[in-house]
This record gives C-alpha cells, structure tokens and sequence, in this order.
C-alpha cells in the first residue's frame, strides 16, 4: 500500500529543497551534471573546429575570431575580446557545476578505488574501461581546464599569431598536448554516455562506434592545428605583431 | 542445538510450500519455510507450459467447467485418482488463477478479433469475443477437451514463483535458505517438527512446529535423466517414509515427459504440442496419427511417451551417441511465435543442442518427468497416519494424479492443493497447541547426529556418488516407461543390495561444515529406500494403469488393482518397504471406471462399475432438469473450506444473460 | 574419430569457515565429452577428484539463476556453458563478487536477493487487499502483459550484479536487479504505488541516480533483459517526479 511506504533513507520531510541532502537533489544533481556535461561536449566540439580553421589558412581563422567576437557588431568590425573573458568566466562557472555533480562519482576510498580496479582486472568490461578512461581525465581536466579558462580570461587575445604566440613562445603546447586528448576522450565518451544513460538512442554500439570515430577524427584535427600554431610561431619574431589580412 | 519454534513449518519453498505458508500467515499464525535452495530457484520455476482452469475464456474454450476438467482429470488418471480431491482442485483452479492475478502474475491476455493458430499442421483462424478482450487466456495442452491451459508466455512457473514468493516477502515470511530437513521429529502418532541440517555451518537445528508441512516436490532423480532439477531427490518422501508410521502413495507411478532433449534430459514444453508442434520419427514422418487417430501428438502424456518409444523399437528413431531420438518439429509456427511464446524453448535449443528450432527439428525422448506418487494424505492433505504431518505438490499423493497427470495440471495442484490445504493446515494450527517434548527433540537430533559421526568418523568404504549412480542406472534400466516382472524383480534385488551397501558409506572430505560429499551420502541413503519403494510398487501392480506400463501384464485391471499402492517402512533395518493397498470405492465415484480414450479398450472391469453406473443414471433420472451443480452434488459431495465453496464465474454466464436481455 | 580434448579448469578455492584456508586456485583436468557442460564438468570434479567441491546447481537448465560464475572473465550461468566454446581448452572459474562467499565458487545471491526485495519492496501492490476470487478477474491490455511478463524474466541470478563496477564501488547501490524489478512494477497497472512513492525508493544516490551507465548489466544479462532502456525509462520517469516531501513548502 502506498501509505505503508517507507522511505528506506531518511527522507526528511522537513527539510527544504535548498537543502542538498533533500531526496529531489538526486535527480537535480543527475540532470544537472548531464545537461552542463551536453554544454561543455558540443561547446568543446565547436571549440576545436574553430580553432582548427588555422588549417584552411590565417585568413580564415582570422574572420573566424572576428566573427565570434562580434566583429559584426563593433564599429572596427574587429570585435571585443570582452566576450572571450566574458565567456570564459561563464564557461568556467559551467565546468564547476559540471566538477561539482560529477565529484560524486568518484571513488572517494581507497576501498572504493581497490574495488574498481580489482574488477577491471577480474571482469574486463568496455563500457567500464571507457568510464574508467573518463573518470581519469575527468579528473586531470579539472586541474587543466580552469589553467585554460583562467589564462584565456586574463589574456582574451586570439588571432593566428597572438594564438600561435600562446602556443609556442608561452608553451601553452605543454598544456594543449595534455588536455587534447583529455577532453576529446571526456568529451565524446561523455556525451555517448548521456545518450544511453537517458534513453536517447537505442542503438547502442553503433553509437559507440561513432563516438570512436568522433574521438579519432577530433584529435587529427586538433593535433594538426596545435602543430600548424607551433610551425607558425617558429615562423614568427618577437615581438609579435598581431595578423591582419592583406587587402 | 538450537530449537526454534514456530506454528506452521514448511519444508520446501516452491510454489505449494510458499502458498501453504502464506494461508497460515494471513490467519495470524507464524509460518516459517525451510529450502535448501532461496525459494526463487525452486523447481516450480521450470514449469514452463501453464496451468489448468477451467475459466472458459478464449473462443476454444468456451463450454469449459469444473465438469470437463474433472472429467478429463480423472480420465487422465486412468481411474486412479481419488475423485472428491479431483473435484475439490477443478473447483478451486479457477479461483486460484484469479488470485494470482491480483498478486502480481501477468497471465498472458485473450486478444479480441482473429488470430491465426495452428492445429493439426494447419493454420486455423480463431475469433474471440469483443467481451473476452483482457481476460486470461489458454491454450491447448494433452488430455484437455477444452482449451484450458493458462499461461505467461512459456514462463509460466517462474511467473507464479516469483509472484507467489513475492507475497510471502511481502508478509515477511521467513525462509531458512539452505537447510535440509533429515528427521521428522515424532511419537508414532503425532509430527512434532524436524530435525534439519545448514549447508553451510552443517549446524543440528531442531524445528517444532504446530503442524508440518512436507512440499519437497518429487523424487525424479532417482533416475539417471530426468527433466526433474537436480535437488528432486525424493528427500521429502524419505523424512516421511523414515518415520516408519507414514505412507506412501502410488510411488509406481511416474511419468515420462515425451519431449525432453537428447541427451541432458530438459525439458521442451507441451506447449511446443499444444501450439501445433509434431513429432516426426527418422525418416521425417509423422507418425502420432497412426498410433492415436484423434488426440494425435496430444494424448495424454503417458500415451505419447509409450507410442514414442514403441515407435523407436520398431526401429524408426534416430540414432545418435546417445541411443536413438525421435523429432519435435516447431517450424510450422513460424518464428515470431518461436521467439514469444516459446522462447525459453528457443534458448534451451540455441544453448544446450546449439540448434535454431525456427528452422531446426529438436532431438527429444521420452525421459522422467513426474511423480504421481507421493507422500499419502488424506483430503486435507494431511497423512492418514501422523496427525500434524501435511504434504502437498507433487511430494504428496493428495491423490489428483492417480497413474499419469495431465500437463497443466502440477502447476495448477500447486498453487490450488496449496490454497485449500494451506487452509486447512491452518486449522490445524489455530484447533491445536504446541506440543513441545525435549527429550524426543534430543532424541532424534541425536539419532541424526550419530548418522553424520559414523560418516565421518566411520572406516565405511562405499562412495556415495557411486552407490547414486548405480542406483540411478538400475531405475533408467529397469523401472522405466516399459516394465516386467522379470526386470523389476532385479531391480528389486539390486537397489536392497545397493542399500545394504549404503550401511557402509565412507567419506573422504571430512568436513562438518559445507561438504557436498557428505550431503551426498545423507542423500543417498534415503534415496535408496524411495527408490525401492517405486520398485516394490512396480513390481507387484500387476496390471498397466496409466504411466505403469506393464508388459507381461497390458491390460487395465480394475477388478484386481483398483486401488491406491500404500509403502511404508516400519523396520528401520529391513531392506525391503511394506506394501499394503487402499481400494478405491467404485461406489463413491461420480464417474465409474470407463475407456479412456486410447488404443484398444481391454480393460477388466470391476464388478462394481455397472452397478454404480445404473445407481448414477437413476440418481440423475430423479432430479430431472437441474442446475449441473446439484447433479454434482448428488452424485458425489465434496468438502471444501468455506472460503472456497462459491461458485466460479464464467463469461459465459454474463454472455448467455446479455443475450437474454437484447 | 579425434581423440576427446584434455579441458585444464582453473577454480577458485577457498572455504572461509576454515580459518587454515586461504584463497587459491587450483588446477584440474577434465576428459572433453560431446555436449560437456561447466554443469557437467564441475559435477565430474567433484565425483571423481574433488568432493570437497562447492558450486551451486539447481535446475540446469538456465532458468533457476542458481549457477551464475564469472567464467574466463565474464560472469554467466555456468549450466548452459559449453566446454566446446572454449578452444583453448582452458576454463577459469571464479565467484561472483558482490556477494557472500558460501565457499569455492557458491555465493549467497539468495540472501542478498531477499534483502533487496525487503528493502525496496518488490512485490505488487493492489489497490485493493481483498479481492473476489469467485468473479471474473479484471481485465488487462494483452499488450501490457506481454511487456511485464518480458520484465519479469528475472532469474535473479546476481550477474548484472557482479558485472556493475558501480555496485562493487558501492556497496548500497541496489543494481540493475533491483531497478529492473521496480520498473517492472511501475508500468504493471495493477500496482497502486505513485511515481513519488517509487521515487523515495530509488531517486537516490543509491538507486537510480547513483548508476551510472556503465552498462556490466547489459552485457552480461543470461536472459538479455532490456537493462539500457529500462534504467533510461526509470531515470527519465523518476526526474519528471517531484517528491511528495517538497509539496511542504
């Protein structure tokens, strides 16, 4: 009988929502870690697509600057790199509530940690495999990507060389060649991983087996360009003087 | 050791020990189940076909009642059944059914409109009523004239297990997984309880209950194949035939199931029949129709076991490593049906034979199936002999079954035999106290205890699982579809041998505590005797009598044999059971001995039979125009617990008053 | 004909009530026959090399649920598992984790599986207790049947169990079993319980929202029950439902 029914955690009937022990704050945290994790995945495919136009050529990475700056918008037709701190900070606040809802699945014991190991080794499993793969760069993005954000908001300049100046005179590489894989492999598995969990799709292997060829071709691309910013800061002398198309 | 006390006690946890245990909980006593398995594994979850009842729903059953299937019950016992309990489970089938709707069982739905089935090897078009839309549906099985069989899909025991026990955990009932009952504790009179071992610590617990209930199912192990799960080792008839003052019935009678595969023996349902299935010998042939022009591959079970392996003697089956097969043909249902309703069949096919029964044909063989027999009870379901000692399911000879059961009808005596003898076991408890006798209790935990010392400690030599497997050949040997004297004689002879042997048992893992070994050798022990029990059994019963096929002696006789075989073991060291019989009274039946249906009728008749039939014409020329019930009732009144006497409903009855009013 | 292969069978062994014992596998070998099963393999072992053996059978047949194991990696029944699916001949048998080790390779799914069913109440309940057993039962969508009985195929065999790494990091986690059965449950129209009712069962950390579609369940269900989709279903009905407790404020 429904009346008999007897929560088996404490469910606090007095508690309010605000209170995140409140039983509604499970399916809040699941929705929200989700929904912020959708954000961050297609923002971060976008993310590398434009900053893979270098590959078609300075111009076209240029326009593709202007244009997401509000170059339209602004008298000069150069944009404001406000937007980028602007966004950035936003993106920040994003990748924390993300960091927040996804920190309970960490193991947190040592125990917790034996156990996963232990059976990854006894009952090799994929999708487990994959998780696995996921929580570890899960947990280095949440060092690196706050590096990223931070730098990008103290320092919004992005153009070929300035961001080939980045790349290359800053060592910004040293941090790229870590975090490319790890947020495509994040990334990707992720938003495969928010498909099934929903319900989303139900054809679940072929799925996966885009979500592999996504994680392949994303990091051809993105490691391309980091090598085109790296060719392309050899090239340049210091200081760097900012590109402007020629006509 | 430890006592622990409860009202009703009940060894077994599969569908007939959980309802038995639900009906005294739901009157307020305590009721406490003990498995040796978690009551969700429990056989019951292997059958897969359905259960009887009479409800009438689906257009090719409409007609159906109480009436037909106890006809057909009866029929299918070969007149060796006792009536008033076959008319007290037709009563109840389809109340049962309508209760474990409401405890969770998704019966599978009639579906209004047309539908195409197959019957006979030709595809038919069945319309059924707007008004029978929702409602429980059936299919057709061996033996039925109506269809009659209700189901879920082809899972139907797991359904009703796990509902059934899902009820139980609901009302908290307790069930001491893991335990095996080895001594019921008693006075020669009265059943105290039982003295029962943990698999696990191998801990002594006594168990002292109000009333007892033994719902062990069947002791189909004894065979070397069997359809059977490997725990149905006869252990629940052993508890009562070791009490030296409780019987056993019909242990003769057991049954052969037609289609299990070769060679690990499981079971393919009946429902792969009833759906329009066929069996085909080697050269492809159907061969059924020959031997039974009307029922074809849907005569009883007996019937269909025997003309197989007549069949495979005139050479016909098909060879294989294992000894010869013959073929069940489900591809003319198509795979959809395959893939729905007969699924477990399907996976059963695809894991253990490797084939696709979409497109393959299924090697099967008749092999063990079912127990008639049991422990004896009365119609309460209580033994006749030990006062608070109960048995129900096919541990019991409640006696529903006579000779051969018909498919649907062990699942439904279950949850139905559960339910009113669940009722009166409940009786029992609130009409009696506990009697509580310490010294008997350490009596009979000391006699156990000695038992399980000697095996220890003991310099027997004998193996345990030797002695098992010989017993086992002898049964498939000798004791098998096929009997004569000549055979049961030596199989008589060899299985007193074997448990004489069995006196000098040793161990080689001597643990206390979990040792499968010495399980095996407390098994084993108590195999032997309801083994020799099927034996004796066979062997006397001179006549063939549904699944007793004898070949020295064809014919039915109910002159001689119309009667009920009753074992018993009264001294403990003798090799041998003692035999006595129980006449069934042809004057008290509502439906004397008759043809049944198959084959030549070469029945001797008893002398009664015709004098009861003329009694029974008169008795119904009397009462002239009246409702069937009152017929009923003249010829042969029945008891049941109040609660279940209301008539069944039927929507035929709301039909045929619609019809009067338009 | 070839001669019959040589099976090498590396079994885990321990017997937690002996305090002299400690975890081990051994070594066995067993003659290949046609058809040979892990049932009938481990059956041969123990009759004729090893009767201190423990396993657990029941039905052998793949429906009691009794015999799950993890078998060269991959938790199954071990009944319906042919030796011949093995080419290498070689067979290794472990326990199920997540569960109370009896000995060698038997497990105490029963217990943990009554505990489950206790603690989220997984059982039908009518809206009405009493019901008229004489009268025509209640009609229900055929199609709504055959979708339960599909959910409830069940053998509780504790392989999605073992097989969820979430499970083994938690020890409260209640599975893809016990989910499974609650939604089961929840689209049987029979049942009088709310979604919000449902909801303080496993709208928790340790129910629903505590998976996280890892999918062991999936893989590895003997009887290839709908894991996926119905945690999905569960998840997206659960986060539509606002619990009773808020209407408070």
């Amino acid at each position: 009988m429904a009346t008999n029914f007897l929560p088996n955690n404490s469910t606090n009937k007095g508690h309010f929502i605000k209170d995140f022990s409140h039983p509604i704050w499970a399916a809040r945290a699941d929705k929200l870690q989700s929904l912020s994790g959708i954000m961050l995945g297609v923002f971060i495919v976008m993310h590398l697509h434009f900053e893979s136009s270098i590959l078609l050529g300075k111009e076209a990475f240029y326009h593709v600057v202007q244009f997401l700056e509000g170059g339209v918008f602004s008298e000069s037709g150069h944009g404001y790199p406000l937007l980028t701190q602007i966004f950035s900070a936003f993106m920040l606040l994003v990748v924390i509530v993300h960091a927040v809802f996804a920190l309970r699945r960490f193991p947190t014991q040592l125990g917790q940690w034996q156990a996963l190991r232990k059976q990854m080794q006894f009952l090799p499993h994929e999708d487990t495999k994959i998780w696995f793969w996921q929580m570890v760069t899960g947990f280095g993005l949440f060092f690196m990507v706050p590096v990223h954000l931070f730098t990008m908001m103290l320092d919004p300049a992005i153009g070929p060389h300035l961001s080939a100046e980045r790349v290359y005179y800053d060592n910004a590489w040293l941090l790229y060649v870590l975090l490319l894989p790890a947020v495509v492999v994040h990334a990707i598995f992720g938003l495969y991983r928010v498909c099934v969990k929903w319900g989303l799709v139900s054809q679940r292997f072929a799925l996966l087996k885009l979500a592999k060829i996504i994680v392949a071709y994303l990091l051809v691309i993105g490691v391309a360009s980091l090598i085109a910013y790296i060719v392309i800061g050899r090239s340049l002398e210091l200081p760097i003087i900012p590109y402007v198309p020629m006509n | 050791m430890q006592i622990i006390y409860t009202d009703t006690l009940v060894i077994g946890a599969g569908l007939a020990g959980l309802r038995v245990a639900i009906a005294s909980k739901e009157r307020g006593l305590d009721a406490l189940v003990l498995s040796l398995i978690p009551a969700k594994r429990s056989h019951s979850a292997a059958a897969q076909g359905g259960m009887q009842a009479s409800l009438g729903n689906t257009v090719k059953g409409l007609g159906d009642d109480e009436d037909v299937h106890f006809q057909d019950t009866v029929k299918g016992s070969d007149w060796g059944c006792d009536q008033t309990v076959a008319r007290m489970f037709a009563h109840c089938a389809p109340k049962a059914v309508r209760e474990l709707a409401n405890w969770g069982v998704p019966w599978t739905r009639v579906t209004k409109g047309d539908r195409q089935v197959i019957v006979n090897a030709e595809k038919v078009t069945l319309t059924e009523a707007e008004e029978a839309h929702g409602l429980i549906n059936a299919r057709d099985f061996g033996g039925t004239k109506k269809w009659r069989t209700c189901y879920t899909a082809d899972g139907t025991g797991h359904s009703l297990l796990y509902a059934v026990d899902n009820k139980a955990i609901s009302l908290g009932i307790p069930v001491h997984e893991r335990m095996e009952a080895l001594k019921i504790i008693h006075d020669g009179k009265r059943c105290h309880g039982v003295i029962a071992r943990c698999l696990i610590t191998g801990e002594l617990r006594a168990y002292i209950a109000k009333s007892t209930t033994i719902a062990t199912g069947g002791y189909g192990r004894i065979y070397e194949v069997s359809t059977n799960a490997i725990i149905c080792e006869g252990i629940g008839q052993a508890l009562a035939l070791e009490t030296g003052v409780a019987t056993l019935g019909n242990m003769e009678a057991v049954q052969f199931h037609p289609t299990a595969i070769v060679p690990v023996g499981i079971l393919t349902t009946e429902g792969c029949r009833g759906d329009g299935g066929l069996l085909r010998d080697k050269d492809g042939y159907r061969f059924m129709p020959d031997y039974e022009p009307e029922k074809k591959e849907l005569a009883s079970r007996d019937v269909v076991s025997r003309r197989m392996t007549e069949h495979m003697r005139k050479g016909k089956g098909v060879d294989s490593p294992y000894g010869p097969h013959l073929w069940l043909d489900i591809t003319l249902l198509g795979r959809k049906h395959i893939e729905t309703n007969l699924r477990e069949v399907k996976e059963i096919c695809e894991n253990f034979l490797g084939i696709d029964p979409a497109k393959d044909w299924i090697p099967v063989r008749p092999t063990q199936h079912y127990s008639m027999g049991g422990i004896r009870t009365n119609h309460t379901g209580e033994s006749p002999q030990l006062a608070g000692l109960f048995s129900v399911g096919e541990a019991a000879c409640w006696d529903m079954h006579g000779f051969n059961r018909l498919g649907g009808n062990s699942l439904a005596e279950t949850v139905v035999g559960g339910m009113i003898i669940g009722k009166y076991v409940a009786d029992y408890g609130e009409q009696h106290p506990l009697d509580i006798n310490t010294a008997l209790i350490e009596q009979f935990g000391a006699t156990l205890k000695t038992e399980i010392d000697q095996l220890i400690e003991g310099t027997g030599t004998e193996n345990a699982f030797d002695l098992k497997l010989a017993m086992q050949k002898i049964m498939m040997d000798r004791v098998g579809i096929f009997r004569n004297g000549a055979e049961l004689q030596q199989a008589v002879d060899e299985l007193s041998a074997l448990l004489e042997r069995a006196k000098n048992i040793g161990l080689n893992c001597k643990k206390r505590h979990a040792n499968p070994e010495l399980v095996e050798a407390l098994r084993v022990k108590r195999m032997l005797k309801v083994a020799l029990t099927v034996a004796c059994g066979a062997n006397a019963r001179t006549e063939s009598r549904g699944a007793h096929s004898r070949e020295d002696y064809p014919q039915r006789n109910d002159k001689d044999w119309l009667n009920r075989t009753l074992a018993s073991w009264p001294d403990e060291n003798s090799l041998l059971p003692t035999l006595s019989y129980e006449a069934l009274d042809v004057m008290q039946m509502e439906l004397p001995p008759g043809y049944r249906g198959y084959g030549v009728n070469n029945a001797i008749s008893h002398p009664d039979t015709e004098k009861r039939q003329q009694q029974i014409d008169d008795i119904l020329a009397q009462l002239g125009e009246v409702d069937r019930h009152v017929k009923q009732a003249a010829l042969m009144p029945f008891e049941l617990p109040a609660a279940l006497r209301p008539h069944n409903e039927r929507l035929s009855d709301t039909l045929v008053t619609r019809g009067d009013k338009a | 004909m070839d001669s019959p292969r040589t099976i090498r069978f590396d079994i885990f062994r321990f017997d937690p009530q002996d305090p002299q014992d400690s975890p081990k596998m051994v070594t066995y070998e067993v003659t290949e026959a046609p058809g040979m099963t892990v049932f009938i393999a481990l059956n041969m072992l123990r009759e004729q090399q090893d009767p201190s053996l423990q396993f657990d059978f029941v039905c052998r047949a793949g429906i009691c649920g009794s015999c799950a194991m993890v078998i060269n990696g991959k938790p199954t029944l071990a009944c319906r598992t042919l030796t011949a699916n093995y080419p290498e001949g070689k067979i290794t048998l472990m326990p199920l984790p997540g569960f109370e080790l009896i000995g060698d390779l038997s497990v105490n799914t029963g217990k943990f599986m009554r505990e489950l069913a206790e603690r989220l109440q997984l059982w039908l309940q009518p809206n009405a207790d009493v019901v008229n057993i004489h009268g025509l039962e209640t009609p229900m969508d055929p199609e709504e049947a055959a979708k339960l009985y599909e959910l409830e195929r069940c053998v509780e065999c504790g392989v999605c169990v073992s097989a969820c790494a979430t499970k083994q990091m938690r020890d409260t986690f209640v599975g893809a079993v016990g989910m499974m059965k609650i939604a089961r449950f929840e689209m049987d129209s029979r049942d009088a319980r709310s979604a919000d009712d449902f909801y303080h069962v496993i709208g928790n950390q340790d129910g629903v929202f505590g998976c996280m579609t890892l999918l062991g369940c999936q893989d590895t269900c003997p009887k290839d029950l709908p894991h996926m989709q119905q945690i999905a279903y569960l998840r997206r009905k659960m986060a539509q439902t606002i619990p009773d407790s808020n209407r408070i404020i």
